[in-house]
């Protein structure tokens, strides 16, 4: 076999195997989503949304729990956003350099992929040991602290691409840094940034580890932030391990609607993303 | 030309007057009015065009102060040398910059006449390695004085970059971004006026009164360019720089920026960095040629083009450079 013949046959072969690969990941992809519709869409009801979670045995919805999940997602990015977004514009803007920077870099990396139920027993221990008990806020801080991670890093990039000139420009007006970020560097990564924030709340809407150790859950409406607070994914993780047929059926319709919701805000992330990048060409 | 610095301490009078009310200061008053004297001095000065021709009377030498502040540079460097980390980018340059002329700096690429332009208002210090040493002052003031705040600094001095760097803001924010950060506009209607006028002086109102609203990165190349001149001498600066502000345009657009480039020099110092030898033969009235980080040759344009001292200098110009 001459040398043209082996390197298209090791071409084929490369194909082939990545080819595989992209299969087996997209299957199940599809086999969570497919298993989520089929068992999920049979719940799906305007009670869902109107009704209380029930005791076991009697009909009810998710009222409590969605609200609890958007109360304490809206807390989370509102306490971690700024922090992490001003971190980020830290890193981006006045600290590039410095040493410091690189020590911030490591250590946020390293808490972005901390698993998230360590977060969850730290501020058990922070908020919820010194309280007393559990409750919606120390959920939200919770939260707040996986999203932040998430923030500074989108962040900087974000600001990263802005073009140098731009800044410079700026700069050579005689504005301070502080006036460069809000004037010129933050518009022009407007539409990067708040994508940057979307996939924060992606990420947090859907945490569970770290709720179950802080705002725990609750039967009943409650909007106290002081007092434990139903929110979805604990539901979920209650409901689907009970021997209760309705409480399993709830489970199956709130990942289901966690999970669409979760796809409609990465997939207005990615368009807010493609818009962003098509204009700095 | 000789760049020994004038050191006659600043007075009001020496400042760079207006175009036109060159002849009323209270200085020409005082020695004569509008006497025979000054106005054989004014005639005596105008057409040299050149900086220095200052005679041996008082009324001369007055009138020199009034007609020609050129005596005053607007930048006098001495002795300026840039370090990148280890590596020296510039080499002791000591030069001056008169007012209402263009300084053209000429070199090859690398040669470090960008980094000197960027000394000029310190937009070195945006680079964390780089290091700077000797004496740069701007009408008698030394920039590197630890007192002195930069960003007031940069506010006298306007800066036109490489490639047009239009704000992500309406043409109108564009140009009123520096009149605002300085606090310059009393009310909206001052602002509309310094926005006019900037624009007016940058060619490009007349092209761009109808959609002050819409976003500066919608115009062309040479129209961005033009507001970026428009949005540095909003603040009214004493210097402009500008650092190739014609490599990105095509041959109409750069002609516009030459054209203005003179209309500026009535008001102002300019100092240019161009790779094109022939735009520094139309725009400037002196040239300095830097190689390696080293100033090789400084004088009017027209010697250095027709007549360079030194080797090295017609070995560029004439293109028989590498």
């Amino acid at each position: 076999m001459n040398r043209r013949a082996i390197r298209r046959a090791i071409n084929v072969l490369a194909l082939c195997l990545s080819g595989v690969a992209t299969a087996i990941g997209l299957f199940f992809l599809g086999a969570i989503l497919w298993t989520l519709l089929k068992n999920g869409l049979a719940g799906m009801s305007l009670k869902l949304f109107t009704e209380m979670t029930p005791p076991p045995g009697s009909a009810g919805g998710l009222l409590n729990a969605i609200y609890g999940s958007v109360v304490m997602t809206l807390i989370g990015i509102l306490i971690g956003g700024p922090i992490g977004m001003l971190a980020g514009t830290y890193l981006a803007e006045y600290g590039r350099t410095a040493r410091i920077s690189t020590v911030i870099r490591f250590v946020n990396d390293v808490l972005l992929s901390a698993p998230s139920i360590i977060i969850g027993l730290f501020v058990y221990e922070l908020l919820v040991v010194r309280m007393g008990h559990f409750s919606a806020i120390a959920g939200a801080v919770a939260l707040a602290i996986i999203a932040m991670p998430v923030t500074v890093r989108t962040t900087e990039d974000m600001l990263n691409l802005v073009p140098q000139g731009m800044k410079d420009a700026s700069t050579a007006m005689g504005a301070y840094t502080w006036r460069t970020v809000t004037s010129v560097i933050y518009p022009a990564a407007r539409s990067g940034i708040v994508t940057g924030l979307l996939l924060a709340v992606a990420r947090i809407s859907g945490e569970t580890a770290p709720l179950l150790f802080t705002a725990l859950n609750n039967q009943f409406w409650s909007s106290d932030l002081g007092a434990p607070m139903a929110n979805l994914p604990v539901v979920i993780f209650q409901f689907a391990l009970s021997p209760y047929p309705n409480w399993q059926q709830l489970a199956w319709s709130g990942a289901l609607l966690i999970t669409v919701s979760i796809l409609i805000l990465s997939i207005a992330a990615r368009l807010a993303v493609s818009s962003f990048t098509q204009g700095r060409r | 030309m000789n760049e020994t610095p004038d050191t006659r301490p600043l007075d009001s009078a020496v400042v760079p007057p207006r175009p036109g009310e060159a002849r009323q200061t209270g200085r020409e008053a005082s020695v004569g009015g509008h006497g025979a004297a000054s106005e054989r001095a004014a005639r005596l000065l105008k057409p040299s065009g050149r900086r220095g021709t200052s005679g041996t009377t008082p009324e001369s030498r007055a009138a020199t102060a009034d007609q020609r502040p050129a005596v005053t540079p607007v930048f006098h460097c001495k002795d300026v040398s840039v370090f990148y980390g280890a590596k020296q980018a510039l080499r002791g340059i000591s030069l001056d910059v008169a007012p209402r002329q263009v300084l053209a700096m000429i070199g090859p690429s690398g040669c470090g006449k960008s980094t000197f332009l960027r000394c000029l208002n310190r937009m070195n210090d945006t680079i964390p390695s780089a290091r700077t040493t000797g004496t740069i002052t701007l009408d008698g003031q030394d920039i590197f004085a630890p007192e002195l705040d930069v960003a007031q600094l940069r506010a006298r001095i306007g800066m036109v970059f490489q490639k047009p760097n239009p704000f992500p803001k309406s043409i109108y924010d564009n140009v009123a971004y520096g009149p605002r950060i300085h606090g310059m506009a009393r009310s909206r209607s001052q602002l509309d006026d310094i926005v006019c006028s900037s624009l007016t002086r940058a060619g490009l109102w007349n092209e761009v009164k109808d959609r002050l609203s819409s976003p500066g990165t919608g115009l062309s190349g040479g129209q961005q360019q033009r507001m970026c001149i428009a949005r540095a001498i909003a603040v009214q600066p004493e210097v402009i720089l500008m650092d190739e502000p014609c490599s990105a345009l095509d041959p109409v657009a750069t002609a516009r920026v030459e054209d203005l480039i003179d209309e500026l020099r009535e008001q102002y110092a300019i100092v240019i960095v161009t790779h094109s030898m022939q735009q520094a033969a139309r725009v400037s009235q002196r040239t300095a040629y830097f190689h390696l980080g080293d100033l090789i040759e400084i004088g009017d344009t027209d010697r250095v083009f027709t007549n360079p001292r030194h080797r090295l200098t017609e070995d560029y110009i004439t293109g028989r450079f590498g």
